[in-house]
């Protein structure tokens, strides 16, 4: 046949042409139904374009849904959240705490105390004046307010258990009880604390 | 479009302009196909056999198989089709080709290119990403010999004289274009001093591969299929729309397939590729119409010549096409993903559908290029056979191996029996590919030597007295 | 087609779209990755790995590994385990009547069958998970009951999926686990098993190196090629070193020899210790194991 032994001198086919007919509709309608189920299934399963959001996950409620919550995971997740809005802002994010505003948490003894009253009176009654922080005596410009004021039983509660098992502390947790009880003995409006007066008090 | 008068003489003309650039690429895709499919068959001998080459860092696993893969796209595939689509430019332009030294000089820089990257892949110097192994070095290479092959061809397109364009001028434009496009957008992201960050990475490696592996060789393998088959047949393409068509839903859907769905990034583009993934079924289609439409009661003969290799090439294609699918789809991926179902289907569209159709090319042209028979007809028949029996020996098995490893949990022993079958047909695909470089180098040393003997002649032959001046 | 240049643009364009789509989009959305942070602690993920193994890493991509090993968990699904940690003033069997009367709530419909097995086969032993359920919605539910009534109970996360079950991870990898890696060597086949959290399988660093001199020794008919070539074959001297590894007779060297690992197979192992994604992120939570069982 032509094709198979072509020598240069015999003719060879003529280069290809191409007929005109119309591409079938059935295809074209074809694409366009494939177009629209691939849109389906983009909205059901793409997370549309979340960057936090992977298979099995569909959306960002779902992914929400699914964040661990329960016992002591839910408490250091709100206690981090209340450190991070109220108290990170003058004892820092890693809790190293900032000169002439506030002493460092990380290590600190009044953080890891067995008892956990003194601790709980500070954010509750403030706290003014010179305090000895890992064996230095700290001054301030200004004392502590009285923070826990603001914030719910759960919501110290969580807080102080955070801070007492974050950046190497590694101390027993404060219920929401505890909290109720020292914040009533305390009484409603109790004047900013020294830190003699502290010691004065129970663990 | 009017087929031209095809005039003999014009067409030798056409040929023997094309003859230099196309020996030089073609001759080192030919030795490149013998070598990668060698360093191929090692690879997959070490599965049955771990403690083969235990000893040797070189010839250890993990750089053999990257080594053979990329010889076989970047040593043998591209410049082969680069070979290819200046001789069907020049044809359908009917003009002679433009520069033809600028591609002669671009495919030995390429080569060379090759060169620098295999050595670096087997002394541990590879880039650490699938399909752009070769370094920065042998890289810069690549594209700028690309680059300059796609000056000369589009040169020669820009000849011609019909200026209606026919659909295998849109497909082989696209890939002339695509090329330079991917490689140096992976190379400049990936494989430079400022890489992007983390899994971007990945994400930009699996663009490149599929773009590469499954959009350009369509690209060249359906505008070098859609030029021969209707050729050969001696029937027109039917038809021009529905071949357009083709082209676009394949530029429009298959370039963003490609990210696996266990893939670990964001949501949305695994999403993406799957939904691209399905509407790939839509030029699988048009493609098997085109063809089905165009050879309908054609009754063009087999016998192992060029037209068998590009009709076994463009029914590879479609397979291919499907198993990616398959492998795209949710349900299926979680069986066949990190399977050898992927490389399966990455093999079959490098020598099922682009090597068939190449060497099929490869065949036709040569001869005429060369002005000259090839030195035994008979090897090319030979080598279709060996090749489609080779290809379904190393594809089918290694594909039913990956659907049993995954389904196993990737137990690497319930596999090999599987991959003991599939490195027999690397061997028939192997001795195949010695057929046809036997051919080449024949050639090419016939006429070095007519090329010596007609310089030496001139040499010795007696000079014009009008010349002698006294 | 007679308009190249149209024809031109309109090509650009429809290639363009997957090269903005796959590579600019990601690029600008993951390129710009920052640390994430681990959920309810303060670390950041992911760690620095030290130099050892950042040149580990680049050994690991020279020999190709990556052709042969993946280092990416898949996740099919998530779960909540609700399980019981304290009784309190209760014991079992008053527990177990508690449960049972639950039973008519609409939100415990479905996984009353769960419940009703637990009941009939707890012998009374603490931490206990009772309910592992992938609805949400009864676990909470239970949870919520349980504190009403007074019990310590834990609501763990957990993900599922064939690979997690396999052993190869607690939690599908995602893009901020290969922040410091470049090359990121995600690898495409498993001929070996997924090495993503390898470092917390397979802590030991002499078995590591024993495995790859010898992989024979350590996983019978093992596919993996020995890679002995990072390893130095000496004499001996009258006390062997102690970096010598200890192999079976079948692969120990001839008597008076040693086998000592190069610098390169030590880099190498160190980044495989390094290989670990164990800490629960935004993107794939899980609750960390609280109690041991």
């Amino acid at each position: 046949m032509s094709e198979e032994n072509q020598s240069s001198s015999a003719p060879s086919n003529p280069e290809p042409a191409s007929t005109r007919s119309a591409v079938p509709m059935w295809i074209i309608v074809a694409t366009l139904v494939l177009l629209f189920l691939g849109f389906v299934y983009f909205d059901n399963h793409s997370g549309w374009f979340d960057p936090k959001i992977y298979t099995p996950y569909a959306s960002a409620e779902q992914l929400d849904a699914y964040q661990p919550r329960s016992g002591a995971a839910a408490t250091l997740a709100q206690g981090k959240k209340v450190y991070e809005t109220y108290c990170g802002i003058c004892h820092g994010p890693d809790g190293q705490g900032k000169p002439a505003t506030a002493p460092p948490l990380a290590g600190s003894e009044w953080v890891n105390a067995g008892g956990i009253h003194r601790l709980t009176e500070i954010p509750l009654a403030g706290l003014n004046g010179p305090i000895k922080v890992k064996g230095q005596p700290m001054t301030f410009a200004s004392g502590m307010v009285p923070i826990g004021a603001a914030l719910s039983d759960a919501e110290l509660a969580a807080v102080l258990t955070y801070i007492r098992s974050a950046w190497g502390n590694k101390a027993g947790e404060v219920t929401a009880d505890d909290v109720k009880t020292i914040r009533a003995s305390l009484g409603a409006h109790s004047p900013p604390m020294t830190s003699e007066q502290l010691m004065k008090m129970p663990e | 479009m009017n087929p031209a008068e095809t005039n003999p003489d014009c067409n030798a003309k056409i040929d023997a302009s094309c003859r230099v650039p196309l020996l030089a690429l073609f001759g080192g895709a030919a030795l490149w196909l013998v070598v990668g499919l060698t360093l191929a068959l090692l690879a997959s001998i070490t599965f049955h056999q771990p403690e083969m080459f235990a000893g040797c860092s070189y010839l250890t696993y993990g750089h053999l198989a990257p080594a053979a893969n990329d010889l076989l796209v970047y040593g043998f595939a591209i410049p082969a089709a680069l070979g290819v689509i200046l001789w069907i430019f020049a044809r359908l332009s009917q003009a002679e080709l433009v520069l033809p030294l600028v591609p002669f000089a671009a495919a030995n820089l390429w080569h060379l290119g090759v060169v620098i990257g295999l050595g670096a892949i087997l002394f541990g110097g590879s880039s650490g990403f699938t399909w752009l192994e070769f370094p920065r070095a042998s890289a810069m290479l690549l594209g700028v010999s690309f680059v300059l092959v796609a000056i000369s061809a589009v040169a020669t397109f820009g000849q011609r004289k019909e200026r209606e364009l026919y659909p295998s001028h849109w497909f082989l434009l696209a890939a002339l274009l695509w090329f330079p496009w991917i490689y140096s957008t992976a190379n400049f992201l990936l494989v430079t001093t400022h890489p992007v960050r983390g899994a971007t990475q990945a994400v930009i490696g699996w663009w490149f591969s599929n773009n590469l592996i499954f959009v350009w060789f369509a690209l060249v393998g359906l505008g070098v299929a859609f030029y021969f088959l209707p050729k050969l047949a001696g029937r027109p393409l039917q038809s021009r729309y529905y071949a357009l068509f083709a082209f676009w839903t394949l530029i429009l859907f298959g370039t963003w397939c490609g990210i696996p769905q266990s893939a670990p990034v964001p949501a949305w583009l695994p999403a993406a590729s799957a939904i691209a993934s399905l509407l790939l079924i839509v030029p699988l289609i048009a493609v098997a119409a085109i063809v089905w439409k165009t050879l309908r009661g054609a009754g063009v003969p087999g016998g192992g010549g060029t037209f068998c290799y590009i009709k076994f090439g463009t029914l590879a294609f479609i397979v291919s096409g499907l198993m990616l699918m398959a492998s795209a789809c949710p349900q299926y991926s979680r069986v066949l993903d990190f399977t050898w179902f992927g490389a399966a289907q990455v093999q079959l569209q490098i020598l099922g559908f682009v090597a068939m159709i190449l060497l099929g090319a490869m065949n036709e042209i040569l001869p005429r290029v060369m002005a000259k028979e090839l030195p035994f007809k008979k090897f090319v028949a030979a080598q279709f056979y060996l090749s489609i029996f080779g290809v379904a020996l190393f594809v089918i098995p290694l594909a039913v191996a990956g659907v049993v490893q995954g389904r196993a949990a990737y137990d690497p022993a319930a596999a090999k029996i599987w991959l003991m079958i599939s490195t027999t047909g690397l061997l028939l695909l192997l001795v195949g590919s010695v057929l046809l470089f036997v051919n080449i180098s024949i050639m090419t040393v016939q006429w070095k030597l007519a090329l010596a003997k007609t310089v030496i002649a001139y040499i010795k032959s007696p000079l014009e007295t009008s010349e002698v001046k006294s | 087609m007679k308009n190249g240049f149209a024809i031109f643009f309109a090509v650009l364009v429809a290639l363009g779209s997957s090269w903005l789509g796959l590579v600019v989009a990601p690029a600008i959305q993951l390129g710009t990755a920052k640390l994430d942070p681990v959920l309810n602690s303060s670390d950041t993920w992911p760690q620095q790995r030290t130099g050892e193994a950042t040149l580990g890493l680049q050994i690991y991509r020279a020999n190709g590994c990556a052709a042969c090993h993946t280092e990416q968990v898949r996740q099919a699904g998530v779960q909540a385990e609700v399980s019981l940690t304290g009784l309190g003033k209760s014991n079992p069997a008053e527990f177990k009547a508690f449960v049972q009367s639950l039973f008519i709530l609409p939100e415990l419909e479905k996984v009353t069958n769960n419940l009703a097995a637990f009941v009939k086969d707890w012998n009374g032993d603490l931490p206990k998970t009772f309910l592992t359920t992938d609805d949400l919605e009864a676990a909470g539910t239970m949870a919520d009951r349980l504190k009403a009534a007074g019990l310590k109970s834990e609501t763990l996360i957990v993900a599922t999926g064939p690979d997690i079950a396999r052993g190869w991870g607690v939690r599908r990898s995602v893009a901020a686990d290969y922040l410091y890696d470049y090359p990121v060597q995600l690898g495409g086949l498993r001929v070996g098993p997924d090495l993503a959290n390898i470092g917390v399988r397979d802590p030991v660093a002499s078995a590591q190196l024993l495995h790859l001199y010898a992989p024979g020794a350590v996983v019978k008919n093992s596919a993996m090629p020995s890679f002995k070539f990072l390893f130095e074959v000496r004499q001996a001297g009258a006390t062997p070193s102690p970096d010598a590894l200890n192999l079976p007779k079948e692969f120990a060297p001839p008597a008076g020899y040693e086998v000592v690992p190069k610098p390169e197979a030590r880099e190498l192992v160190a980044y495989l210790l390094s290989l670990r994604a164990d800490q629960p992120v935004y993107e794939a939570p899980f609750t960390p194991a609280i109690t041991k069982p």
